[in-house]
């Protein structure tokens, strides 16, 4: 599914330059769900933002189901990540001027999929928010929020999830019930997951744990 | 402490927001100050120069000549004072250039030995002397004429024994309607200029050496009780230099107002960029809050702040203005027709910034106030921190000031709040189309799927239903922008329209023929083909009271004058040009009351009197008054019949006060006639003969006369176009501020619609569906409310006729609107074009 091989990236120039990345190689297959963990500052989002195609690497390449990005030109990267990849932030990333179910449908709009809104709602059902579809985000709660960012990041049924800290800015409980959602949610669609997290406990949850230590998997 | 906290930290941390500012209170300032710098080097001039202008002490002058009795009175007065004294008689006449057979009113200056006591008249060469007649620059440039040529004046033929380059009891060059030619008075009796009723000026010109200021005010109280007709004026050189700054005074009044346009744009702009940065600033606050500083102090900080910077502006924009000045001063100089000072006067320059200052500080108060009630302690367990908010009274303070602001600016009440009441209409007008446009998108839109319409546009749509304040904010500092563009546009389209030559306009207008002279006139042109129209009897006459009250001189040299008092003493004092005639001529109008011939006259000793409008206004006269006329000391009773409209603009022999016929037919007087227009192609041979068989008419080339006037108003214009497009300008600037804000705003947004698989160009599109579809709207909004005011002030100032000139209202709009959105374009093509990496960033 997802195969990296000699991964690099350093950010900044000269003196001030910082090698995030020294060589990562990494493979997953495909209904896996990985967790991704290490210091702060070790570079997960950073591993995290060239595999899911928003960044792009200095050397290495990154290989999606048999594809790779790096030959790819910013449309078809584009493309191509609207397709297979969804993507959950740690600060949820809601349009503030969408509704809930506009926010889920929107993927699917991109895509030109004519069945968007009823997908849409179908989705929001499944995260239990039917009765707040037509809120905006400023009038969600958090777990709300990111419930709806869940919806949207699954809404035109990606190969891949990303997930970067979906839970740090939730409290405890919220956050452990947003994640048994995903967990569900995953398991149904059969749906690879990248997770990064400093949760001991919900990384046991997964698969494989893989651990980032100085620009390098360990 | 605070200081460290507000200023250094600050600006360390926020260059880009500091620039912003500076520069837009910059851009602001510059035009309000530049305009009041010039005005102020235009009328100390004008001070300075108020004895070379009058040329004497002190002037005792009328429209006629002086009678025996009042020449008298007069001698009486200053033969206690030692003195010299000239006389001047300024007439406007035909003249012919014998060689070149060319003919044109002139304004003929006739002087005696002596002229000028102050300043000088310069010839090319030679020294004056009395057996001929002295050209001006401008005349000689026009005629080509030499030394020795020949000219014939009234009956005589003078020749030219120089040229006069330079008068400085000249005001303003190129301000004048005729050129002049200087003529010794002993010559002009024998040319037969000074025929009774002779349009012209007659003055006594006294120079009173070791008299103080004090003693010339007793003096000309003296003499005004001497002369009791209010037809005599006497002036004091402070007096003369006000005609002249009267003109320049109202143009720099109007650019003032444009530039105050500017500055509000560019408060605009301050109080958005305040909001924004005081936002992202609030969790520092709360925190310097918690930490022991009281709101007060972080207000007051804030106010430091600002005052800083308004400082450090004023000071770059001193700097920036000295060298500007000095570069373009000659220009200007040649501009204006006055030789300016070459270095500014510092202090001048800075004596408007404590108003600008405190419209900067109010325009604060409203945020200040949200600051005041933030509850700052809560905020920072809040999820979301938010600014508190401000109420519509916090405004009350900023808007004060901006009222008086531009009453002071425009020294005139009328002027400076009909002014406020446009902005006030404009933003207004802006809120109102907002808020309607929301309801009217939130119909269309919401509740149908986003991507009904295209997705670009639902998100466009989205943006604009869920924008609040900041939206309107946008929107009315384009509206207000290109509301004065417009105004400007539309109103020179008008007064253009006004002074072209169209079918209905006469080609010659005649003046000064004497009442015997009519018959022969009539029957000469009618040999020559030509059909003259509009003949008009002229008579002079005073108000003399009106139901019995008494009309009393004003006292001229009252303190504090706003510019309807100065018409006011103006009209009040002079003698006024009267008429007989039964009925409206084609270009009046009747307004209220009934036409002479529809009312009885049971009183047979009553005359009827029609008066225009706007004078009975200026008069206090109205429907009914009962008013006595002193024509040339017979006493004529009176009842104002009908108020009526005059088009001036048509070039028709009209008056303020037209009485029935009967009463006054037989008093002195001259007439006025119009060659019509049909007569064009004879215009100039007609001429020339006129002025060969009735050398004392006088013919306006009213095609001339029109071109010189529209002429006069291009500069005009374009001087407050100008100022306009600075206003335009400071709108883009600002705009650039706002929208660059906003779309960093809108960083994650952006940057997530990437993620989610809209490419560059769709957000690009978005944008522009967005932003394209807020111009056109402000720019709408704009331009036709700048049209309605421009048609308001044209059909209620200059009583022009109503017309849309559509193509300067699409064109700028539309490419104004283009300008905008590449404003927008550049501003966000960074935050655009960024991959979204960030999103996973912890900020
Ligand atoms: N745009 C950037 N420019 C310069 N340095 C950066 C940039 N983004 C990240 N870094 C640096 O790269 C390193 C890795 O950052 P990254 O965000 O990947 O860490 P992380 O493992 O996700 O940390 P955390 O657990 O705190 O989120 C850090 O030292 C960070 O300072
Ligand atoms: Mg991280």
């Amino acid at each position: 599914m997802i195969k990296i091989s000699h991964l690099k990236k350093s950010y900044g120039v000269g003196e001030s330059k910082v090698d995030v990345l020294k060589g990562v190689d990494l493979e997953i297959g495909a209904g896996e769900t990985v967790a991704l963990v290490g210091k702060s500052g070790s570079g997960k989002s950073t591993l995290l933002s060239l595999m899911a195609g928003l960044d792009r690497p200095d050397s290495g390449a990154i290989m999606i189901r048999g594809k790779n990005l790096n030959q790819m030109s910013e449309k078809e990267l584009t493309l191509f990540r609207a397709q297979n990849m969804g993507i959950v932030f740690q600060q949820f990333h809601l349009i503030s001027t969408l509704t809930a179910l506009e926010n889920v449908s929107l993927p699917l709009m991109i895509l030109h999929n004519t069945e968007a809104e009823q997908k849409a709602r179908e989705l929001i059902d499944e995260v239990g928010l039917s009765h707040r579809s037509g809120h905006l985000p400023s009038q969600l709660s958090g777990g709300e929020g990111q419930r709806v960012a869940l919806a949207r990041a699954l809404a035109s049924g990606p190969s891949i999830l990303f997930a970067d800290e979906p839970s740090g800015n939730l409290d405890e409980e919220t956050g452990e019930r947003v994640m048994d959602l995903m967990f569900d949610l995953v398991k149904k669609t059969k749906t690879t997951l990248i997770l990064v997290t400093h949760d001991k406990e919900l990384a046991k949850r997964c698969s494989r744990i893989v651990m980032l230590e100085h620009g390098s998997l360990v | 402490m605070i200081f460290n906290l507000f200023l250094i930290k600050e600006f360390k941390k926020y260059p880009f927001f500091f620039i912003l500012i500076s520069l837009t209170l910059l851009l602001g300032i510059f035009g309000i100050a530049g305009i009041g710098v010039v005005s102020e080097q235009v009328t100390s001039k004008l001070r300075q120069n108020a004895k070379e202008l009058l040329t004497s002490d002190l002037v005792v002058s009328a429209r006629r000549e002086l009678l025996a009795e009042e020449d008298l009175s007069l001698s009486q007065i200053m033969a206690r004072h030692p003195h010299r004294k000239y006389q001047v008689i300024d007439i406007y006449s035909m003249v012919k250039h014998v060689r070149t057979d060319q003919i044109r009113l002139v304004e003929i200056r006739c002087i005696e030995e002596g002229f000028p006591f102050y300043g000088h008249l310069s010839l090319k060469s030679g020294i004056f002397k009395t057996n001929g007649l002295y050209l001006s620059q401008d005349l000689s440039d026009l005629w080509g004429g030499q030394v020795g040529d020949e000219f014939k004046v009234g009956e005589k033929i003078f020749s030219n024994l120089g040229i006069v380059t330079k008068d400085t009891s000249q005001g303003l060059r190129g301000f004048s309607l005729a050129p002049r030619i200087y003529l010794p008075l002993s010559l002009v009796k024998d040319a037969g200029l000074l025929k009774e009723g002779s349009t012209g000026s007659y003055a006594r010109h006294f120079r009173v050496p070791n008299f103080s200021q004090q003693d010339f005010l007793k003096l000309q109280q003296e003499i005004l009780k001497a002369l009791p007709d209010a037809a005599i004026r006497v002036t004091l050189p402070q007096e003369s230099s006000e005609q002249t700054a009267r003109v320049l005074g109202l143009l720099t009044d109007f650019m003032s107002l444009a530039a105050l346009i500017g500055l509000i744009l560019s408060l605009v702009g301050i109080f958005y960029l305040y909001q924004s940065h005081l936002i992202s600033r609030l969790k520092d606050f709360c925190l310097f809050h918690l930490y022991g500083l009281s709101k007060k102090d972080i207000v007051l900080g804030v106010i430091g702040q600002f005052s800083i910077i308004f400082f450090s502006v004023v000071v770059g924009m001193s700097l920036l203005l000295i060298p500007i000045y000095e570069m373009v001063q000659s220009q200007l100089s040649s501009l204006i027709g006055m030789e300016l000072a070459t270095t500014l006067n510092l202090f001048e320059l800075l004596k408007s910034m404590p108003f600008l200052y405190l419209l900067g500080v109010t325009i604060l108060i409203p945020l200040l106030m949200g600051l005041l009630r933030t509850p700052m302690g809560a905020q920072l367990k809040a999820a979301k921190i938010s600014l508190g908010t401000f109420r519509f009274y916090d405004f009350s303070p900023f808007f004060t000031i901006l009222l008086s602001y531009s009453v002071y600016l425009s020294h005139s009440f009328k002027i400076g709040s009909l002014f406020f009441v446009s902005i006030l209409l404009v933003l207004g007008v802006s809120t109102l189309v907002i808020k309607v446009t929301q309801i009217v998108f939130r119909k269309i839109f919401l509740r149908r799927p986003l991507n009904v319409y295209g997705l670009e546009i639902g998100l466009a749509s989205r943006h604009l239903i869920h924008s609040g304040h900041k939206l309107t904010l946008s929107f009315l500092s384009l509206a207000l922008g290109t509301t004065l563009i417009s105004l400007v546009l539309q109103l020179d389209s008008l007064i253009q329209k006004e002074f072209t030559l169209d079918e209905k306009k006469p080609s010659l207008f005649l003046f000064d023929i004497q009442e015997e002279q009519l018959p022969d006139l009539l029957d000469f042109s009618r040999s020559f083909g030509v059909r003259l129209e509009g003949v008009t009897p002229l008579i002079r006459g005073r108000l003399d009271r009106v139901n019995g009250m008494k009309f009393t001189r004003v006292p001229e040299n009252s303190t504090v004058r706003t510019r309807e008092d100065e018409v006011e003493s103006r009209t009040k004092n002079r003698g006024i040009n009267l008429t007989y005639r039964a009925g409206l001529s084609p270009s009046e109008k009747l307004l209220e009351g009934e036409d002479f011939s529809s009312s009885k006259n049971e009183n047979e000793s009553l005359t009827f009197v029609s008066l225009e409008e706007r004078f009975a206004k200026r008069m206090g006269l109205k429907l009914g008054d009962k008013i006595t006329f002193d024509i040339q000391g017979v006493e004529i009773e009176g009842i104002v019949k009908n108020l009526r409209e005059v088009k001036w603009t048509s070039f028709y022999p009209n008056f303020f006060v037209n009485l029935s016929p009967g009463a006054i037919d037989e008093a002195p007087k001259t007439f006025l006639a119009v060659l019509p227009k049909d007569f064009h192609h004879k215009k100039h041979a007609y001429q020339r003969e006129i002025v060969r068989r009735f050398p004392n008419v006088s013919l306006i080339d009213v095609e001339e006369l029109m071109l010189k006037l529209s002429s006069i108003f291009e500069k005009a214009r374009q001087a407050i176009e100008l100022i306009s497009w600075l206003s335009l300008i400071i709108g883009l600037v600002i705009l650039y501020g706002l929208s660059h804000d906003q779309v960093y705003r809108r960083y994650f947004d952006i940057a997530l619609l990437k993620s989610l698989g809209l490419t560059a160009g769709q957000i690009r599109k978005q944008l522009i569906v967005e932003f394209g579809f807020l111009f056109i709207l402000a720019a709408s909004v704009g331009f036709l409310i700048g049209w309605l005011i421009a048609i308001t002030i044209g059909i209620q100032i200059f009583k022009l006729s109503w017309s849309v000139d559509l193509y300067r209202m699409v064109v700028p709009a539309v490419s104004l609107s283009i300008m905008c959105l590449v404003t927008i374009l550049v501003a966000s093509w960074r935050a655009v074009a960024v991959r979204p990496r960030e999103l996973l960033s912890d900020s």
